[in-house]
């Protein structure tokens, strides 16, 4: 290399300047075409079986109705804790996931940001089904009167109850929150078994759990015009103080539930050492597959009832299509060919009861007629509400949910030790200032 | 090859007057220009990535903060409202004195820890290496990894510190490492420290082995005690290093993450809370971009004179 | 106290030696608290009857990372993008490094002073601008959009490093050359660079170790399974799966193990790169 000359030295640092542009050709190249003409996203929840038949129903789809070369279809997990972020930027960066299945918030969110595809001529078809649909699962997926997502299971949030520890003292299920305590006094065995795995961390589980025993005391977050926000209610401090001393004075919940994730709870039943928790049905799901000893001993029943009554949750999971598809009939036939009834019914059954279908009729199977354990859920899936009650699951609402507004109130009231008025005085205050955001939009 | 700080102060005198190719001083302006253009061909890449990948993002992480801009909507422009709500949050407030906080201590704890290690190591001993082999090994290992690894040894009821405490009759209770309000800093505070202190004792040990003998000789005939010598001839020289390990690390540790992030999700009851966590969670959670924006450059200002200070320095060192 | 100076010495000794012992078990509890774990088998991870060391020892949850997580998937990623990284960073850095050390040109001062605040501002401010900016570009989930994020650390910070390695590399062998005929880029090549092994082992050292390690970054730009890296993907798995413990500490094991392998080769130079005055991220 004998004297490189000034050209070489050009040529060479030109090289340089363009090797490092190359990503931006991809780019380029890669607005012209899509490579991929499905893409689904999956989140998982607990339930490996269904997961594993979905993904197949997707390719099955793809190859036997929309024609497509399994490389032009894309299936992606994303993990639930994730969703709401990784959905968030594939937005903003304008390439979200063909079909997904969104949480309530999430339809409402995005739809009234216009990205979701309207789909009511398939909801109206699957209303026309013999016995229709539970009608309560509209609410998640209703925007100024268009259906923008395919509700697809209406999931109960019922107590899970240890059978032998309530034989062993000698008791029934608790029918009020007052007997409930007394009778987690009675079976509970701390440290090694509390009674009630409450959730109480800065997690969305904790926020469905806290609004559950509130309503029971006639307490809510919202009325149903979506506007006003009445967490600072006699009703809601009276269920929060209820809180408070479960936790301080009675000590049936473990302090370890103040940092718990989303599994926390689950973890904790699963393991022995809660004897009640309030979650969807996914735990029992994982008993049946894992530990049908545990299984075996495990009751489900609609929570305990308040001064107001026994008010159950739902949460009402939908699949969505984005706008943002070049091949939205695709999409729209993935979805319709998930909710054709005898594909529907494949996956239900598989998740051993952790998906409540939204067909009234399934209903009938014998699946769900013979076990005594879900005698109770035709009901909760009737008369449940979602979690933001009264109002409906709105984005303002979904913000409420993302930003861990009622857990920080809860961790006021256990952590800080601030009076039940007080924090649900800010709480109040935080909520309004969000809903006022949003409807100001 | 390198220079390290105990280079003779004469050599280095000469090596910066000789700097950049002085032998073949270009003196047309033709040359110069030459010189001109084949630097900035070599520096093209660099370029590119210091303006669109540092300089334009950090222009427009200022402008976003401007604004009120959710994912997926067009921004609005609020001017300086975000930074107001902000400092009327009570939240925000206690985020604030977090931040500090855990900065303030970590950082000593790892100061303390860090010279110890490196007093130690500097001793003579046979098979210093290995030890220091393992002493630096935490730094090594990525963060996620060091922050999972703790969750499982704080938790409540599997953790290895309940179950050593329990097993031996410690305590009867359960301690509830990271939901106990007044223990949680302390535990996430315990992390940083176990993965950080060894990049103190790295720098501090080379700047402890390249200190000469004969001063610390010199001292002793002098009727030094080991005290004395350590205030009179160690610290003076690694002032320095001590700035500058000190700044370096003060950024990292307040703008990093994951522990928090990993350990406690900034609970319980915001106890843990700190400014890079809230923009994440503002940004991604809540999905407010504007608002994370504004919460990460609230504290920027106090890391910008860290970032000037630091900046003068270590070029400085490599001019030397 | 000891009156006699050997006295004190031997005293000095003890404590040192004492010190060592307890920092060794702080240093090194957790790591065997990982490796332990790791290799339990799932009854004696969880609850109570969680034991201090294995009783029944087992391979079975590192049977469990490869045969159902996407684990070596996200191995490949972490591979690939701190392969392209480390390699662009040497690359680029030499180039730039040689331009700031050897040539004079105006600006000289400003860019040298850029490289170091670009490598200081924090990540944890970036990543939103930067999120809008990999959107607009469709670079979201990709392998291009996550290294080209990285190099907005790694770059500077090797042009940085190298550029201090070459300012102290003596001038005569390069003017002897240059007087032969070999051209600028030729000096570069021929000179410099074997003279500036060690340098180029930190920076690769650096650029490899800070890729691999990096969360924040991968965590916020990268959704899929099929672009993930380790740091992000091990999170994922204590969230599908409630019991996943034992398998996720082998998996935590095995990521630490390519950082760590590449330190102990290199630390020789490491050390005496921070003693320059570059550090890590």
């Amino acid at each position: 290399m004998h004297g490189m000359h000034r050209r070489d030295v050009l040529k060479l640092a030109g090289a340089a300047g363009v090797a490092a542009t190359g990503p931006w050709w991809r780019v380029g190249r890669s607005q012209a075409q899509r490579a991929k003409k499905l893409v689904f996203w999956h989140l998982p929840n607990f339930t490996p079986l269904a997961d594993q038949l979905q993904k197949e129903q997707v390719y099955e789809f793809a190859a036997k109705h929309a024609g497509l070369k399994e490389s032009e279809v894309e299936y992606a997990v994303v993990a639930g804790e994730q969703a709401n972020a990784k959905l968030a930027a594939s937005i903003e960066a304008g390439n979200p996931p063909d079909v997904i299945r969104l949480y309530e918030s999430n339809v409402q969110f995005y739809g009234a940001q216009g990205h979701l595809i309207d789909l009511t001529d398939q909801v109206n078809k699957m209303r026309r089904e013999p016995k229709g649909i539970f009608e309560s699962s509209m609410a998640a997926v209703l925007y100024k009167g268009r259906a923008l997502g395919v509700p697809l299971a209406v999931n109960p949030w019922p107590v899970h109850a240890r059978l032998d520890l309530l034989e062993q003292a000698k008791v029934e299920y608790p029918k009020t929150w007052d007997e409930f305590i007394e009778v987690s006094k009675k079976i509970q065995s701390p440290p090694r078994l509390f009674a009630f795995g409450m959730c109480l961390g800065l997690v969305e589980d904790t926020t469905d759990n806290v609004m559950n025993l509130l309503w029971c005391y006639g307490g809510k977050m919202v009325e149903s015009d979506n506007k006003t926000v009445v967490m600072n209610s006699a009703a809601n401090v009276a269920g929060v103080k209820t809180i408070e001393a479960m936790f301080k004075t009675h000590k049936i919940i473990p302090q370890g539930a103040i940092s718990w994730d989303n599994s926390g709870n689950n973890k904790a039943y699963q393991s022995r050492q809660a004897a009640f928790v309030m979650n969807p049905s996914s735990i029992y799901a994982y008993l049946d597959s894992n530990d049908k000893d545990l299984q075996k001993k495990t009751g489900l029943f609609p929570v305990p009832a308040g001064p107001k009554g026994t008010v159950n949750q739902i949460d009402t999971w939908s699949y969505g299509a984005f706008k943002k598809n070049p091949y939205p009939d695709i999409a729209k036939g993935l979805i319709e060919y998930f909710m054709q009834p005898a594909n529907y019914d494949r996956i239900i059954q598989s998740t051993g009861g952790r998906w409540v279908p939204v067909y009234k009729r399934l209903f009938d199977s014998p699946f769900w007629r013979e076990k005594p354990e879900f005698k109770h859920f035709i009901n909760m899936a009737e008369t449940g509400v979602p979690v933001s009650y009264a109002g409906s699951p709105t984005a303002a609402a979904g913000e409420v949910l993302n930003t861990h507004v009622i857990p920080k109130m809860i961790q006021r009231v256990l952590v800080d030790n601030w009076e039940a008025a007080k924090a649900l005085e800010e709480c109040d205050k935080r909520i309004n200032e969000i809903y006022a955001r949003h409807n100001k939009a | 090859m390198a220079l390290s700080a105990g280079q003779p102060d004469a050599l280095r005198e000469e090596l910066l007057v000789r700097a950049p190719a002085t032998a073949r001083r270009p003196r047309h302006s033709a040359t110069l220009r030459q010189e001109a253009w084949l630097a900035y061909g070599l520096l093209t890449p660099t370029l590119l990535v210091i303006v669109f990948l540092v300089a334009y993002p950090f222009a427009s992480a200022i402008y976003l903060s401007l604004q009120d801009k959710m994912v997926g909507a067009p921004g609005r422009f609020v001017a300086l409202d975000n930074y107001l709500d902000l400092l009327r949050d009570e939240v925000f407030l206690r985020t604030a004195w977090n931040s500090v906080l855990y900065t303030a201590v970590a950082i000593a704890l790892k100061f303390v820890l860090g010279l110890t290690m490196a007093l130690v190591l500097d001793q003579e001993r046979r098979v210093n290496n290995f030890f220091r082999t393992l002493l630096f090994v935490p730094w090594a290992v990525p963060v996620v990894i060091v922050a999972l690894n703790w969750r499982w040894i704080f938790d409540d009821l599997s953790g290895l510190l309940n179950n050593f405490l329990i097993t031996f009759h410690l305590t009867s209770d359960i301690i509830s490492w990271l939901s106990d309000p007044r223990l949680a800093m302390g535990c996430v505070i315990a992390v940083v420290v176990w993965s950080g202190t060894p990049f103190y004792s790295m720098t501090f040990l080379a700047g402890l082995q390249a200190i000469p003998k004969e001063l610390y000789e010199a001292a002793e005939i002098d009727g030094a005690s080991v005290v004395q010598q350590f205030f009179f001839v160690t610290v003076p020289r690694l002032r320095t290093i001590f700035l500058t390990t000190v700044m370096l690390s003060t950024i990292w540790t307040a703008t990093n993450l994951q522990f928090v992030l990993i350990l406690t999700r900034g609970g319980p009851a915001s106890r843990t809370e700190i400014f890079p966590h809230l923009a994440y969670t503002t940004a991604l959670g809540a999905r407010r971009l504007g608002m994370g924006a504004a919460v990460s450059l609230v504290f920027f200002p106090l890391l910008v004179v860290l970032i000037v200070v630091l900046t003068r320095r270590m070029l400085r060192q490599a001019d030397e | 106290m000891p009156r006699t100076r050997s006295g004190s010495r031997r005293l000095l000794k003890w404590i040192g030696n004492v010190l060592l012992v307890l920092l060794l078990v702080w240093t090194l509890v957790p790591f065997y608290w990982m490796i332990v774990t790791s290799l339990k088998p799932d009854r004696e991870i969880y609850g109570f009857e969680a034991t201090l060391y294995p009783h029944q020892p087992t391979l079975a949850g590192y049977a469990r990372v490869f045969t159902t997580t996407p684990f070596l998937k996200y191995v490949r990623n972490s591979a690939i993008i701190a392969g392209a990284n480390t390699l662009a960073s040497l690359l680029f850095g030499c180039l730039g490094a040689y331009a700031l050390a050897r040539l004079r040109f105006p600006g000289r001062a400003l860019i040298a002073r850029g490289l170091v605040v670009s490598y200081l501002v924090p990540p944890a401010l970036l990543f939103i601008p930067l999120f809008a900016v990999l959107s607009v570009l469709r670079l979201i989930d990709t392998h291009q959009g996550l290294i080209l994020t990285y190099f907005s650390f790694s770059v500077p910070f090797s042009t940085w490093l190298l550029m201090g390695y070459f300012h102290s590399v003596p001038l005569e062998l390069e003017e002897a050359a240059l007087v032969d005929g070999c051209g600028r880029l030729g000096t570069l090549f021929r000179i410099i660079l074997p003279m500036s092994l060690p340098a180029l082992a930190v920076v690769a050292f650096f650029a490899f170790t800070q890729s691999w390690n990096e969360f924040l970054y991968a965590n916020v730009f990268v959704n899929s399974v099929e672009v993930r890296t380790i740091t992000t993907g091990l999170t994922l798995f204590i969230v599908e799966d409630v019991f996943f413990w034992g398998p996720m500490m082998g998996a935590a094991f095995l990521s630490a193990l390519p950082p760590l392998v590449v330190y102990l080769i290199f630390q020789r130079w490491v050390v005496k790169g921070l003693t320059l005055g570059a550090v890590k991220g």
